[in-house]
């Protein structure tokens, strides 16, 4: 059974269309990295798995039960159920490019949030997670009561990773995590993430960073122009691309 | 002037002897009004901001009409105008209300900030940074505890220098009330002037007083933005 299934996904702006039927399936464990040059669709891709944009068609499955949609006046996917799709978004945890975090409120706050009132936890439990996801992303105790813009920007990805995983999420969702953040503080949040999928979580990651998706994930899919032009394992892809746009896209990367 | 503060302290500051006058009356005018003010300003503000332009238009209208007109004339329209109508003088819960200056002073005084406070509030809604707003639907949240968690708590902690002077400016614009009869504190002082003729102490106790209120006004937004608004600022070392 796959933890996550997406299928046949298109997604237009206008005339304009920006994927061109993707689809991905990732079973309990799989790490799996979406890269391409920018414009390729990988971010509007990840958006699409949990409606943070609407796709056209396409069908999404989590843990085998499919978001059930209803096509609307213009054509697009609407999703037929706002109740099933928040409780849908809640095991699809997201990390994004700009943290993200809700400024107005402490780190503990943070991660406590959604626990509490998505869930529906109580504040003792929530508080008992965010101690122990801060400890795993490599956080002190002593940070809980600090405001994210009091931060580093490795620090907030942190928070927000540990925001991530105190939903005790199916999969998670990574948004291009470390293109935001200074050269040197990449590394902290690559480790981190690194971790996690070293512990067996099933991940899907929009990267830049091709050293992760080389050493960490299990399997890459190369998108370009809306269309999931090669994927595999990364030994293979990564080494011996087969078409001529990896190779490229590679060659303009790797050194 | 140590005699009219002799005979009159009291008057300026709660009571004539048989009604609440003075600094009290004031302060319950303002009071009574930011407080309508503000509960009404919540939902009203949200609806500004819709989408929906059946939920955005009637407030919109309001704000323009209420913001668009002195509040000396909407007193004015609030305490003789409706009265003027026989539809209300005929109506027993309308005739009962609009008889009382205090009523009509209130119902114009609130009505007017909460207008204010919507356009306030309706602007840092719309400055509440998008992404977190993205993240709190990415976390499952519902329409409803998105904006009670988020949007609301981080907009209103962003409107509170905004919204501070908006209520000393209502501070300020309730010396219209002396209009309806009621005995704040300007209407205070006009009386000790026209008992005494010492103009000059009889307004200057009253500007003292609306200084004072002013200045505490102040100091405790200060300290509720030092409190709220901690995460806005660079952090000291």
């Amino acid at each position: 059974m796959y933890k996550l299934a997406v299928d046949d996904l298109h997604k237009k702006y206008g005339n304009h269309e920006v994927l061109k039927g993707v689809s991905l399936k990732a079973k309990a464990g799989d790490v799996i990295s979406i890269i391409g040059s920018s414009g390729s669709g990988k971010s509007t891709f990840l958006r699409c798995i949990n409606f943070l944009e609407q796709p056209c068609s396409g069908r999404i499955t989590v843990n085998a039960e499919e978001i059930r949609t209803a096509k609307d006046k213009t054509g697009a996917l609407r999703v037929a159920d706002q109740k099933q799709l928040q409780s849908m978004r809640t095991k699809l945890s997201m990390v994004f490019q700009h943290f993200n975090l809700w400024a107005h409120m402490t780190v503990l706050e943070n991660i406590i949030e959604s626990p509490m009132h998505v869930l529906g936890i109580s504040r003792d439990e929530a508080v008992a997670r965010a101690r122990k996801y801060l400890a795993k992303v490599g956080l002190p105790q002593s940070v809980e009561d600090k405001y994210p813009s009091h931060m580093s920007g490795g620090q907030q990805q942190r928070v927000a990773i540990a925001r991530a995983l105190a939903m005790e999420p199916e999969v998670m969702l990574f948004d291009e995590p470390t293109s935001a953040l200074d050269p040197e503080l990449v590394g902290e949040v690559l480790k981190v993430m690194q971790s996690l999928a070293e512990e067996g979580r099933t991940m899907v990651v929009v990267t830049h960073e091709m050293g992760f998706a080389r050493n960490v994930s299990n399997h890459v899919m190369f998108l370009h122009q809306g269309r999931v032009e090669e994927e595999g394992h990364p030994h293979e892809v990564l080494v011996n691309p087969k078409s001529e746009r990896l190779a490229q896209f590679l060659s303009g990367r790797l050194k | 002037m140590n005699e009219i503060i002799h005979d009159y302290w009291k008057a300026y500051l709660w009571t004539d002897g048989l009604h609440i006058t003075g600094l009290a009356m004031t302060m319950w005018l303002l009071v009574l009004s930011i407080a309508i003010g503000f509960c009404l300003s919540i939902p009203l503000s949200v609806a500004r901001v819709s989408s929906n332009p059946i939920l955005r238009g009637p407030v919109w209208f309001f704000t323009y009409v209420f913001r668009g007109t002195p509040l000396y004339i909407q007193l004015l329209l609030f305490y003789t105008g409706i009265y003027s109508l026989s539809a209300v003088r005929e109506h027993e819960f309308l005739d009962m209300f609009f008889r009382e200056g205090f009523n009509c002073t209130i119902l114009a005084f609130a009505l007017n900030t909460c207008a204010y406070t919507t356009e306030i509030f309706a602007g840092a809604i719309k400055s509440v940074p998008y992404g977190e707003v993205e993240a709190a639907r990415a976390y499952g949240m519902s329409k409803f505890t998105l904006y009670r968690r988020i949007i609301l708590p981080s907009a209103l902690r962003r409107a509170l220098p905004f919204y501070s002077n908006e209520v000393i400016l209502m501070l300020h614009a309730t010396t219209v009330a002396f209009t309806a009869t009621v005995p704040d504190i300007l209407k205070i002082a006009r009386d000790v002037n026209s008992a005494t003729y010492a103009s000059f102490e009889a307004f200057g106790i009253a500007a003292v007083l609306y200084a004072v209120i002013a200045l505490t006004l102040v100091w405790l937004f200060r300290k509720g933005e030092a409190r709220w608004l901690a995460f806005l600022k660079p952090q000291s070392a």
